[in-house]
């Protein structure tokens, strides 16, 4: 065994925490956008990647990576294309392609101006926008074909259940989305089409529907087992648990947001997230004491999750620090 | 105890402006005792799905729809509560299990609904003892689900059903999937769980031969609202689901009429029935080779260098276990599924070569998950657009699947038809294409017996036009019925390629049940049997 699939054995899919690969993938999403060096946002598309290699198994939301690879691709050449073909105000003198411009007139306003001569600094500037969004597409596909859904659900507070199922369920829809998306194709192409049939009506429809059927019958084989009862709670504590939840996701997603889009404001941006963690301790708190769901078994924190955790904890601190001290 | 008292469900039908009700079950009274084991039987489409629903608040909570009457369950009319209010005491199997697990591994699955019904952990740790003893999967219980045989998905679903110490069990066409000895485990334990702890089953089925014989009464779903129950022998006056062992008693006019292989026997032995030998088609010219084919999944050899020929004028069979390779095959002889070695040659060349269009003129193939053929937004429109798509006079895919499925109501949408519907639709717009080869995978799922007669019919007349046929089945009743050759797939290996009579014939692996009762060699379908 080499040094490398040693590592891989300790922190692979079957044997972590999903939610450790949640927190992982975010933290990279995080890192990516706060950065505009793009070496390190090439290492997170590279690293994500070869993490994937390594630590799948062969379950089937871990093959939902090749559709995640395609779109990252498909994200970096557009926003380089448009750059090109909408090229607005990159003036001339450092230009980097000599293309040709056409001018559109439309017979009113300025006249559409596509292609023309590009700065080197425009081209980097779009290279690295691109390069930014594959990488949080690529982190968050890592963390959608490494993380077991269902092992997802496990564990979750009692009182973020409902809407942890909800998450769970959405999560799982992009790998059944692939999943249907083949199977239809195959169906189709035994069945033939007419002239003047759309494709469109032959693959979306049926796909869409297959995976709504899908989730409903997930949906109802939950129910059919109990999940959704209220239980010995009060129709009271339900709601209010439940909104207090709300709040402080609220609070949680604002300071964050704030956090992202103008780093200058910590204070106000601190305050926001820990008023918004203690209201989200409080909520899990109070209807945890009066949890109607037992847990046979807890999903248990391993070696593997503590270094998936400190990374992306020592990346996340290395990047917020260069964004601060710019 | 369940009682039913003037129970009616409807489903709502929009019209424009107008909303009508058709009710799927008209004033239903009836009275099921605990640790009794009924069958749900009934016609294709007659709303048996929707009947085990309506038990569970499945009906109308995730199908739409009006419900009233009373339901009461051990003397507490339940009617309109929400599905997890009956979690405690009604356990809910479906007709695939991998579609309703919630968990990774066994143990997962297993305790969900204890959890979610907040058992004590020391309980739950006695129940899943208890229950994995019971259904024989205690071995199992770290197993990742997706690892399992569709016979260990199904009862570990029937375990998660009953975990919580629920004393009813409900379950929609459970060995539906399986072949001959997953059908059997499931069934075996499902007895088993009547007769030692008291647990009522409703099991509803279709194959219904091999299950009549183990169930205490049999409730019949008629289609047109009204459901009755009753002792089996006195539950099949209805032509359209009349299974094999009673066919024959009817057919021979025995009295009582037979429900064990073994009261069969009896009276066969008393009275010797003649029969004629069976006459199995010549074959015909070559129409298809498949020469030294292999498929690997990886590192999984699903088909291993397999070659055969297929003729005209022929219906051959393909038999084998669940996972011996027989959808692969079909798939790869298709063209477009995985193939890692070898040739399939037809006229036009081989199948993976072709063109999407060329293919279909040589081969129409309806695969196992017939309903992902369906597209258009109605019946109708789907009709329509399979004659046009076929080139046949218009009207031909109508006719087709009417013979099939009976008259239904062209403005619905084919997501509303239920599965053996879906299925029947699926098979008329394949066959009514003029290719060469058929190819069907398990193509009487959820049809009845009537149906299957159509179906044979049909299969028939294609044999009489030079095509060839190959059926890949675990129905045996049905490939006794019209197969001329069978070919028998074990582990991804062709083991055999013979005459249904040595593959079907008393004491061989996949006996009929005809064979069975008479031990006549020889003699396979009830067709041969004279008056």
């Amino acid at each position: 065994m080499s040094a490398t699939t040693r590592a891989a054995h300790f922190v692979s899919a079957r044997k972590t925490n999903p939610i450790s690969w949640w927190l992982a993938g975010l933290s990279l999403a995080i890192v990516a956008s706060l950065t505009s060096n793009i070496f390190v946002l090439v290492a997170i598309c590279i690293g994500t990647l070869s993490i994937i290699r390594l630590c799948r198994d062969d379950s089937p939301w871990a093959q939902s990576i090749g559709f995640y690879i395609k779109l990252a691709a498909i994200v970096i050449t557009l926003r380089i294309a448009f750059r090109i073909i909408f090229n607005l105000g990159s003036s001339t003198e450092d230009a980097f392609l000599l293309l040709p411009s056409i001018d559109i007139d439309f017979g009113f306003g300025n006249a559409l101006k596509l292609f023309g001569p590009i700065s080197a600094e425009a081209f980097n500037f779009a290279l690295i926008d691109g390069f930014r969004l594959a990488a949080i597409i690529l982190a968050v596909g890592m963390a959608n074909s490494l993380a077991n859904p269902r092992k997802l659900l496990k564990s979750t507070p009692g009182a973020l259940y409902e809407i942890a199922t909800a998450i769970s369920i959405a999560i799982n829809l992009a790998p059944q989305l692939i999943a249907s998306l083949s199977r239809v194709r195959r169906a189709r192409s035994l069945r033939g089409q007419s002239k003047g049939m759309k494709a469109i009506t032959g693959i979306v429809i049926p796909v869409l529907e297959d995976t709504i059927d899908q989730s409903m019958g997930l949906a109802a084989s939950m129910s059919a087992r109990g999940f959704g009862r209220k239980g010995n709670r009060s129709q009271f504590q339900v709601i209010g648990a439940r909104l207090l939840a709300f709040v402080a996701i609220c609070f949680i997603v604002t300071g964050a947001a704030l956090l992202l889009f103008s780093p200058d404001q910590q204070v106000l941006e601190l305050t926001f997230l820990s008023f918004g963690l203690v209201l989200a301790v409080i909520s899990i708190r109070l209807s945890s004491a009066r949890a109607t769901i037992t847990r046979y078994r807890k999903e248990p924190w391993r070696l593997g999750d503590a270094i998936i955790l400190t990374v992306s904890l020592l990346l996340m601190l290395l990047a917020f620090g260069g964004a601060f001290s710019r | 105890m369940i009682q039913l008292k003037d129970l009616t469900f409807s489903y709502l039908k929009s019209d424009g402006s107008k909303v009508s009700e058709t009710p799927q079950i008209n004033n239903v009274n009836l009275t099921i005792n605990s640790g009794e084991f009924v069958l749900v039987c009934g016609p294709t489409g007659s709303g048996k799905s929707t009947f085990l629903k309506t038990l569970n608040g499945l009906a109308p909570s995730f199908t739409g729809g009006v419900i009233s009457g009373e339901l009461r369950i051990n003397g507490v009319n339940l009617l309109g509560l929400e599905p997890h209010e009956f979690a405690s005491v009604v356990g809910y199997v479906n007709q695939q299990p991998e579609n309703a697990f919630v968990g990774d591994t066994v143990i997962d699955e297993i305790v969900y609904c204890a959890e979610q019904l907040g058992l004590p952990i020391k309980e739950i740790e006695l129940a899943v003892k208890k229950i994995s003893q019971l259904l024989e999967i205690s071995d199992l219980l770290e197993r990742p689900l997706l690892t399992l045989s569709g016979g260990q998905q199904q009862r570990v679903a029937i375990a998660s059903a009953l975990v919580a110490g629920q004393k009813i069990l409900l379950l929609d066409e459970p060995t539906s999937a399986l072949d001959l000895v997953g059908a059997a485990e499931v069934l075996k334990v499902l007895k088993r769980l009547c007769s030692e702890e008291g647990v009522t089953v409703l099991l509803a089925e279709h194959r219904i031969s091999r299950v009549i014989a183990e169930v205490d009464s049999v409730l019949v779903v008629h289609g047109d609202g009204s459901v009755t129950k009753g002792p089996t022998a006195t539950q099949f006056n209805d032509p359209r689901f009349v299974p094999p062992i009673i066919e024959l008693g009817l057919k021979l006019g025995w009295k009582p009429l037979p429900i064990t292989t073994a009261d069969a026997a009896k009276q066969w032995n008393e009275t010797r029935p003649m029969f004629q030998s069976k006459v199995l088609a010549e074959a015909g010219k070559e129409v298809l080779s498949v020469s030294d084919l292999e498929v690997s999944f990886g590192s999984v050899q699903a088909l291993q260098q397999t070659s055969f020929s297929l003729a005209g004028k022929q219906i051959t069979a393909l038999m084998g276990e669940n996972g011996s390779g027989k959808t692969s095959l079909c798939w790869a002889i298709q063209g477009s599924g995985t193939r890692t070695k070898g040739t399939v040659t037809t006229s036009k060349g081989d199948t993976q070569d072709l063109s999407t269009s060329e293919r279909l003129e040589v081969l129409t193939m309806v695969p196992q998950r017939a309903a992902d053929l369906l597209f258009l937004a109605t019946l109708s429109a789907e009709l329509e657009e399979s004659d046009k798509y076929a080139e046949v006079p218009s009207g031909s895919t109508a006719k087709l699947f009417q013979l099939l499925a009976g008259r239904i109501d062209t403005s619905i949408h084919p997501r509303d038809l239920s599965a053996g519907q879906q299925l029947s639709l699926v098979l008329a717009i394949q066959l009514v294409k003029q290719a060469k080869i058929v190819i069907l995978d398990e193509p009487t799922r959820g049809l009845d017996y009537s149906a299957k007669h159509a179906l044979a019919k049909q299969l028939n007349s294609i044999r009489s036009q030079d095509r060839a046929v190959l059926i890949a089945t675990h129905d045996i009743e049905f490939v006794a019925m019209i197969a001329d050759r069978v070919l028998v797939l074990e582990k991804g290996q062709l083991v055999s390629d013979s005459s249904p009579l040595e593959v079907l014939g008393a004491g061989k692996q996949f006996a009929s049940q005809l064979a069975e009762i008479s031990q006549e060699a020889g003699l396979i379908s009830i067709e041969q049997v004279k008056l």
